[in-house]
């Protein structure tokens, strides 16, 4: 378990380029002297790796590695911004990434995927994705709304928004506000020179696409924890309503957990200690040697 | 006065810190004693923690991983600029393109060009190299004077301070490296004071608000031990005192700190500080007759204070502080030597080039630079420092230029002697010619003045400060004033650490005053034909101010 009888670890901050259909992407890595656990971490359509300093060595601190990938044209990985690629496209980089995970920590060692926001969309897609194989113990969804564009689109509006070609940017409406309320990260989330702010329609499309695959699924999810969790409240998340799908997803088998803010990045409030901790526990018991 | 948990904290972290320094400073004799092998593993540990970085996969240098000895040969000498791209990436990032480890703050001092510096502080860093370094010189200093810890009033500590930090790069504090707020992890730098209401956040940013609370608190205390890293800022403590002193008898007298609640009145202390200013030329030790040592650089031009210190610290014994900038550490005392101290050989990887080598020259053209390895220098020579730190900033010629004093087992025992394209320092600001250059530049050109001569040098003084003398068409006493006023808020613009010199009043407002045209021109002249003809050209930037008494008649 986590030792607390200790110095602080002297953790070890990398960046991993994997080459992949053509392009660069960033595999961010913050992993202890040993590692007890690790969390492959799915960022939202805003953020990328650059945003967690500060979770990524609390995590490490606790023994956890945190593998962040910088999707296709976010952060720092190169392609087109404010673009998302095909559904197979998005699949087969996280696919690629987290089979390059689950190689570095070894078979023994429990990998928790944690989504956060439109990453925990991501996420839910790529689990019910045929051509994803790799091993893991646990998932969170962390302020993720499930099936959004399902719930707030018609059939028709759903129908047009999948047969849209368009490259015209469509401005996700995001406010730094919506995220937190601490002055300090809201600066930072305004001046972020990393940060993608707007996507074109036709990604629009991908994302529903990437929906269809958990709503509509056509594989069983295998048996692990799987936890949903969340602020008290969330300014852009309706938690009645992902609620409603993350138990349908896992056939009632998760959790539910909420943390004691009102905000939507938890990382950016004072949670982000009890986050980490909770989220670290978690990975690190499921290890496959504990269970009796 | 408000909670005591600082007396507490001061308690509880007493014997704790006695050992962290007692080991820090163990470990740097033991590593003294073995250099060779020190160096050797400190090269090895930053080839590990950099090699798998972006920066140097990208360039091929993760290949010196399976070949230390080949660090040199393979590793260009780099300038801080030419790390700029790089930086700006790690900035993004924090951390994983310099080297392998997160970056808690960046380190923000003057650069050469005016903008700020960018210096990565990772977990590193301060785990294996920066934080062992504050432990090893305070080690010394308990070693030689113990009584440093005897109360929680013993030691005034103004070599750190914790100030809440409100400027950031992308995300991350942006700071200077003396201020310690907030405590990163439980390894920081964490000294008995840390929670000493005087140290702490709820004291004034400004210098003279923090400087009088300090006095407040310890006026009356058997204080024991004051710590700079600047002579010029025990000097102006006692200014301060003499200055504020009326002030300070008030709040003794009503038991308050500048008006507000504090603690018991203190009328005992209050009529002795009456006395001591009744003195006149009253000294530190009149005011604590309690103080028994002193603290702050002492070699090379902070020497130049050593008259001004033991006039205001009779009888007062001293000891030095590193030799360190906010790239690194170079030396650490291990006794009380004043002059030199050793290569602090545990601190980074340490390389040399003569100091008559053109270091930046050769930069710029990709030509050969050979450097020395500490083993390879001879005492009574200068040195170029080249260091290749923790932090990722590989083989960084800063320009500073170290003396090497004497060879004591192996070790050089150095001193720092001056920095490469300076003009002056008088208390750190470190002005360059660039810096002062374009204050006058673009004070001129805010004058509608255009281009002229002038020459500028230092003045000392109680408190010292710039002169320049200018060329104008109209020269006259207005005309000075307002350039005066010009040229020290673009200098205090241009450079952030004469700007912290000047609001603490450790110098004085610069100076202009205006000439006619043509006059420099004629004083150069005249200079020629006293001097070498050959060899003397207009130089602007002057070692002392003599040239002011002989062009300035208004």
């Amino acid at each position: 378990m986590i030792d607390t009888k200790r110095p602080p670890e002297d953790v070890r901050r990398e960046i991993v380029m994997l080459p992949h259909d053509g392009e660069e992407l960033a595999l961010h890595i913050w992993r202890p002297q040993e590692i007890k656990g690790a969390i492959f971490y799915f960022h939202g359509l805003q953020s990328h790796a650059g945003w967690l300093w500060e979770v990524g060595p609390q995590f490490a601190d606790n023994g956890i590695a945190l593998f962040v990938l910088d999707r296709r044209g976010s952060g720092i990985s190169t392609g087109a911004r404010s673009e998302i690629p095909g559904v197979e496209t998005v699949i087969a980089d996280y696919v690629t990434a987290i089979e390059h995970t689950r190689r570095t920590i070894g078979d023994g060692v429990p990998l928790s995927l944690f989504g956060h926001c439109l990453g925990g969309s991501f996420l839910a897609a790529l689990l019910h994705h045929p051509d994803f194989t790799t091993r893991y113990d646990s998932a969170v969804f962390c302020s993720t709304w499930l099936g959004r564009l399902h719930a707030l689109l018609g059939e028709e509006e759903r129908a047009a928004l999948a047969a849209e070609q368009s490259e015209e940017l469509w401005d996700a409406g995001l406010k730094a506000t919506d995220f937190t309320d601490n002055p300090g990260y809201q600066h930072f989330i305004d001046t972020d020179v990393l940060a993608v702010r707007e996507l074109t329609r036709r990604s629009r499309a991908t994302l529903l696409g990437l929906e269809r695959l958990y709503l509509e699924p056509q594989r069983e999810l295998p048996v692990v924890p799987y936890v949903f969790a969340s602020g008290l409240t969330d300014p852009i998340v309706n938690l009645d309503a992902t609620h409603r799908v993350f138990t349908e997803m896992v056939s009632g088998r998760g959790t539910i957990i909420k943390f004691p803010t009102a905000e939507h990045y938890l990382f950016y409030t004072e949670a982000r200690r009890s986050v980490v901790d909770w989220a670290s526990a978690f990975a690190i018991l499921q290890d496959p040697d504990r269970h009796v | 006065m408000g909670s005591l948990h600082w007396k507490d904290h001061w308690n509880t972290r007493r014997d704790p810190f006695t050992t962290e320094c007692r080991d820090g400073r163990e470990n740097l004799l033991t590593d003294l004693k073995d250099p060779k092998a020190t160096q050797q593993r400190v090269l090895a540990d930053i080839i590990d923690i950099c090699a798998d970085s972006l920066h140097w996969k990208e360039r091929g240098y993760d290949r010196v991983a399976t070949d230390p000895e080949s660090f040199r040969s393979v590793l260009p000498v780099m300038r801080y600029s030419d790390f700029s791209d790089e930086i700006d990436r790690e900035a993004r990032t924090k951390g994983g393109v310099l080297s392998c480890s997160p970056v808690l703050r960046w380190l923000k001092t003057s650069g050469t060009t005016g903008t700020p510096k960018r210096v990565p502080y990772t977990l590193h860093w301060l785990l294996t190299y920066r934080i062992p370094a504050m432990q090893a010189m305070w080690g010394t200093y308990l070693e030689y004077h113990p009584e440093i810890l005897a109360g929680p009033y013993a030691t005034l500590d103004t070599q750190t301070v914790r100030e809440v930090v409100d400027d950031y790069l992308h995300g991350v504090r942006y700071q200077a490296v003396s201020n310690r707020y907030p405590q990163i992890n439980s390894r920081d730098w964490n000294p008995p004071w840390a929670e000493s209401p005087w140290f702490g956040i709820e004291a004034p940013s400004s210098h003279s608000g923090r400087m009088y609370h300090r006095i407040r608190h310890l006026v009356g205390q058997e204080l024991q031990f004051i710590s700079a890293i600047n002579p010029s800022t025990i000097l102006a403590l006692r200014d301060l005192v003499a200055e504020h002193g009326p002030a300070l008898v008030r709040d003794l007298r009503a038991g308050t700190l500048e008006g507000r609640p504090f603690g018991e009145p203190d009328h005992e202390t209050a009529q002795h500080l009456e006395k001591v200013l009744a003195m006149g030329a009253f000294t530190l030790t009149d005011v604590w007759p309690s103080l028994k040592l002193y603290s702050c650089w002492l070699s090379a031009s902070a020497g130049l204070y050593q008259s001004k210190l033991d006039a205001v610290l009779p009888g007062v014994r001293r000891m030095p502080f590193m030799s360190c900038g906010t790239e690194g550490v170079t030396t650490i005392p291990v006794d009380d030597s004043a002059d030199s101290q050793p290569l602090a050989i545990n601190q980074a990887f340490f390389e040399f080039v003569p100091a008559d080598v053109p270091v930046d020259e050769l930069i710029a053209s990709g030509g050969r630079i050979d450097t020395l390895l500490f083993d390879e220098l001879e005492a009574g020579r200068d040195y170029s420092l080249i260091m290749t730190q923790g932090n990722g900033l590989y083989r960084l010629w800063s320009g500073d230029i170290y003396r090497v004093d004497r060879i004591v087992d192996g070790v050089p025992w150095i001193h720092f002697v001056n920095r490469f394209g300076i003009f002056h320092s008088f208390t750190g600001e470190k002005i360059t010619e660039a810096q002062f250059s374009q204050a006058i530049e673009n004070t001129r050109e805010a004058h509608g003045l255009g281009n002229g001569l002038y020459l500028a040098g230092p003045q000392w003084a109680e408190v010292p400060y710039y002169v320049v003398v200018s060329e104008t068409d109209d020269p006259r006493p207005e005309l000075d004033s307002a350039l005066s006023d010009a040229v020290d808020r673009e200098l205090q613009e241009i450079n952030i650490e004469y700007a912290s010199k000047r609001d603490s009043g450790r110098l004085r407002p610069l100076r202009v005053f205006t000439v006619p045209t043509d006059a420099i021109a004629a004083y150069t002249e005249s200079r020629r034909h006293a001097t070498n003809a050959t060899q003397y050209k207009y130089k602007p930037f002057q070692q002392d101010a003599d040239f002011v008494t002989d062009l300035v008649s208004h």
